[in-house]
């Protein structure tokens, strides 16, 4: 008898510790807060600090980008949170662009980030109702980063001082 | 300690210890520290680490390190099966990770070291292995490999090192046309890598060849059996003993070379037989 309750509980541990490695593997946390972050998310407990949300959005729209992006970072340590990645990459998208070019290590940045933000949205999709920006849906920020990473004769293009900052 | 108690810390470390163990070492196989950010990097088992661990698997078979038919039985319970079958899994991916952080990650090294842990696994499968035999030569091996990714390496591919050093890495970089491809990672992670390494031995060291261990005598005879001959007798002497009968019969041919050179002198001294010629 208790041979078998040490069996059972044998199995329950092996097979509870394997999902563990298995979902550490999948999802690669950079740090133990990011594990923390992804027990709560996978618990449904994970929650973004919002007044850091709201700080970080004020300094956005200042277009203190980098501040702006420290302040998330610190509010969704977890990169758990689909708006706050979406915001990430659009920090990202707005300090890289200038008239004449577009930052490739910037925009590559923020293609990780909205790729994430697309990845945690459910059914992949995700729509942001702000009226400061210009692009609210995550599939056009995209393309917009993706666009600044391609290299073509476009670049040579004289017009392209009109294109206008989204 | 009673009968009943060693019964139940065996299970308790065939059931629980030993997978825990096994399972950390398959978790922080593929751990490395990124040497700027200090961010967690996870490197799952390359494909070639799995085939060494089948090879290595093998080994343990027919060095009678793990005796399949002992730990999964047809007259077994499911459930003993089923935990049994668990434990040997761990020991299996355990083992390709502890392949995995034994290697490079990428580059003309990983190529190498590849090459020669093949070879050295496929020759060791032709080679007659006990079990601590083979504990031992994956000892040597893990630990071979261990040395040469996170102490001899780095150190020629440290960005601190010496004038000396850096020269030897460049001149080993362009002799290899840039192939080598190194990932630095941070010292920490030579630590974790060691660590590991400790679990996995231990983990081996606690893992008997069958679930339940046999009667000494019985061990005793089927390790005899598994011996060549040379060492089978030396067994048999070490049992035995300095007895008299044994010492005897050990001294009985020596008797007998002893009365042929006596018979021989014998026969020297004697006239020969042109002597007996002449003499007549």
């Amino acid at each position: 008898m208790q041979h078998r309750l040490i069996q059972s509980v044998g199995i329950a541990w092996t097979v509870l510790f394997s999902a563990f490695i298995i979902w550490i593997y999948a999802t690669e946390p950079r740090n133990f807060k990011e594990v923390t972050a992804g027990a709560q998310a996978a618990a449904g407990t994970y929650d973004i600090d919002h007044a850091r949300f709201n700080a970080a959005l004020d300094l956005f729209y200042r277009e203190e980008f980098r501040a702006a992006r420290d302040e998330w970072k610190a509010a969704d340590p977890g990169r758990r949170d689909a708006r706050t990645q979406f915001y990430i990459a659009y920090s990202f998208y707005r300090e890289g662009w200038h008239y004449l070019y577009q930052d490739d290590d910037l925009s590559k940045q923020g293609l990780e980030a909205v790729n994430r933000a697309i990845e945690l949205s459910p059914d992949k999709t995700l729509v942001v109702e702000d009226p400061g920006l210009q692009m609210r849906t995550a599939v056009e920020l995209k393309a917009e980063l993706e666009r600044g990473t391609e290299q073509g004769i476009g670049d040579f293009n004289p017009f392209k001082v009109f294109r206008p900052r989204k | 300690m009673t009968t009943r108690a060693r019964s139940r810390n065996r299970a308790l470390l065939r059931y629980i210890l030993l997978p825990m163990i096994f399972l950390t070492v398959a978790l922080l196989g593929g751990l490395r520290i990124d040497a700027e950010t200090k961010a967690f990097l996870f490197y799952p088992p390359p494909l070639i680490t799995l085939i060494f661990s089948v090879m290595v698997m093998l080994l343990f078979v027919r060095g009678r390190a793990v005796e399949i038919d002992k730990w999964l039985r047809s007259d077994q319970p499911v459930l003993t099966n089923g935990s049994h079958a668990l434990t040997l899994l761990t020991l299996y991916f355990a083992t390709a990770q502890a392949f995995n952080t034994v290697m490079p990650e990428r580059g003309l090294l990983k190529a190498l070291f590849c090459f020669f842990l093949l070879w050295t696994l496929w020759n060791n499968q032709f080679s007659n292995f006990d079990a601590r035999r083979l504990l031992r030569s994956l000892g040597v091996l893990f630990g071979t490999a261990f040395f040469l990714k996170y102490m001899f390496l780095p150190s020629l591919f440290a960005p601190g090192g010496g004038f000396v050093k850096s020269v030897a890495g460049l001149f080993l970089e362009v002799g290899t046309l840039g192939t080598i491809d190194t990932l630095t990672f941070a010292p920490v992670t030579g630590y974790v890598s060691f660590f590991t390494l400790l679990l996995y031995v231990a983990g081996l060291i606690l893992l008997t060849p069958r679930p339940e261990p046999e009667e000494d005598a019985r061990a005793l005879i089927r390790s005899y059996r598994t011996l060549p001959p040379l060492e089978q007798s030396a067994v048999r002497e070490a049992i035995a003993g300095p007895q008299p009968s044994a010492a005897l019969e050990a001294r009985e041919p020596q008797k007998r070379l002893d009365a042929v050179e006596v018979t021989g002198e014998l026969v020297t001294e004697s006239p020969s037989e042109e002597t007996q010629i002449r003499q007549k």
